[in-house]
């Protein structure tokens, strides 16, 4: 079966069954539901799983994450050396899909905190909204307003902008 | 033969003679010979059996009926290779680059029909990364040309020592200055 999730990034909460006392002489349909499930759902999936597993098992395959070099920034190319605008240019793109998937995992951690939580979630989970905010303000004040046809040289302009507007206001 | 139609006369004579005996009813057994309407078992559904006037569905069936066809004659066996290869083959695991080892640029993905187009059918993401950074110093080199061609022009024809802009004039030793030599002919 595939691994489960990280436990220390997305922790369960503690169990809260209580002790078995029974008292009375009927059968508890809670058990009886579980283990109808178990047996008519769970047993027969997880071992055709397993015998699609045992038939594959012969040739294993694997795929890794791809690492790519760090390649010179727009701010370290030569006026018009159009090659090392275009090597900037993807390095930024693979930049951005990262930064977005960083925001996807930050917020996916938010979400899962306050599903946990219940209605306690805005005392329980400080962290995980207090970095969630911290990660949106920082994506948005750098990809913020770029749009569809973003590119390097537009989020340089806008961190120029930036600058400048840090600049006159510590002025 | 000629006993069947002797029994079949004798029951028919005996359902004639009393119809209303259990035994006589020849309607399960041989059939066509006493009609008994009193116990007809009715099966048209409720209602009068009419003959309904509608146009002809037959060429919208044959139309489905070729478009299941058609789709089906490729489409089945698509799906039962593609899950041929996801039972038998099954897709690619997580793991992480081990050291000093360099994968191939299909061992990237996931499904091994896209391993497979990758490896045979695509060029390398290395390969198109280089033909497109081939054809942007093409541009650039291009560019730069005109560019200079321009400035060329420009010096050539405001100096006017290079060689262009040299407009052919007749030649000096041409010119016959003998009238010109004695004025007062």
């Amino acid at each position: 079966m595939p691994k489960d999730f990280d436990t220390e990034v997305y922790p369960e909460p503690p169990r809260q069954t209580p002790v078995v006392d029974k008292q009375t002489a009927l059968p508890n349909p809670a058990l009886i539901l579980s283990k109808v499930f178990y047996y008519t759902v769970d047993l027969p999936v997880t071992t055709f799983r397993d015998t699609i597993d045992s038939i594959r098992s012969k040739n294993k395959l694997v795929y890794y994450h791809q690492k790519f070099r760090r390649v010179p920034d727009l701010t370290e190319c030569q006026e018009g050396d159009y090659p090392c605008y275009y090597e900037a240019e993807m390095q930024w793109r693979r930049d951005y899909k990262v930064d977005q998937e960083i925001v996807k995992v930050v917020q996916e951690r938010m979400r899962a905190c306050q599903q946990r939580e219940g209605n306690s979630y805005e005392q329980n989970c400080t962290k995980e909204i207090q970095q969630f905010h911290e990660v949106t303000k920082n994506f948005q004040s750098r990809y913020g307003d770029l749009g569809a046809y973003a590119s390097a040289k537009k989020c340089l302009m806008k961190q120029k902008e930036r600058m400048m507007a840090a600049q006159a206001q510590s002025a | 033969m000629v006993g069947m139609s002797l029994l079949r006369s004798a029951a028919a004579f005996a359902a004639r003679l009393s119809p209303l005996k259990a035994g006589n009813n020849a309607a399960h057994i041989i059939t066509r010979t006493i009609p008994r309407t009193d116990k007809v078992a009715i099966r048209w559904g409720h209602g009068k059996k009419m003959f309904v006037v509608k146009p002809s569905d037959f060429y919208d069936r044959r139309f489905l009926r070729l478009l299941q066809y058609y789709i089906l004659l490729t489409g089945i066996p698509v799906v039962v290779f593609v899950t041929a290869v996801n039972v038998f083959i099954g897709e690619a695991e997580l793991a992480e680059i081990p050291e000093g080892y360099e994968p191939e640029h299909w061992e990237y993905y996931k499904h091994p029909i896209t391993r497979w187009i990758v490896r045979n059918i695509y060029d390398s993401p290395v390969k198109d990364y280089e033909k497109m950074m081939a054809a942007i110093q093409i541009e650039k080199e291009k560019a730069d040309m005109r560019l200079t061609q321009l400035e060329v022009r420009r010096q050539m024809r405001q100096t006017g020592d290079g060689p262009w802009f040299q407009v052919p004039t007749l030649d000096k030793e041409l010119i016959d200055h003998s009238p010109k030599s004695s004025p007062d002919n």
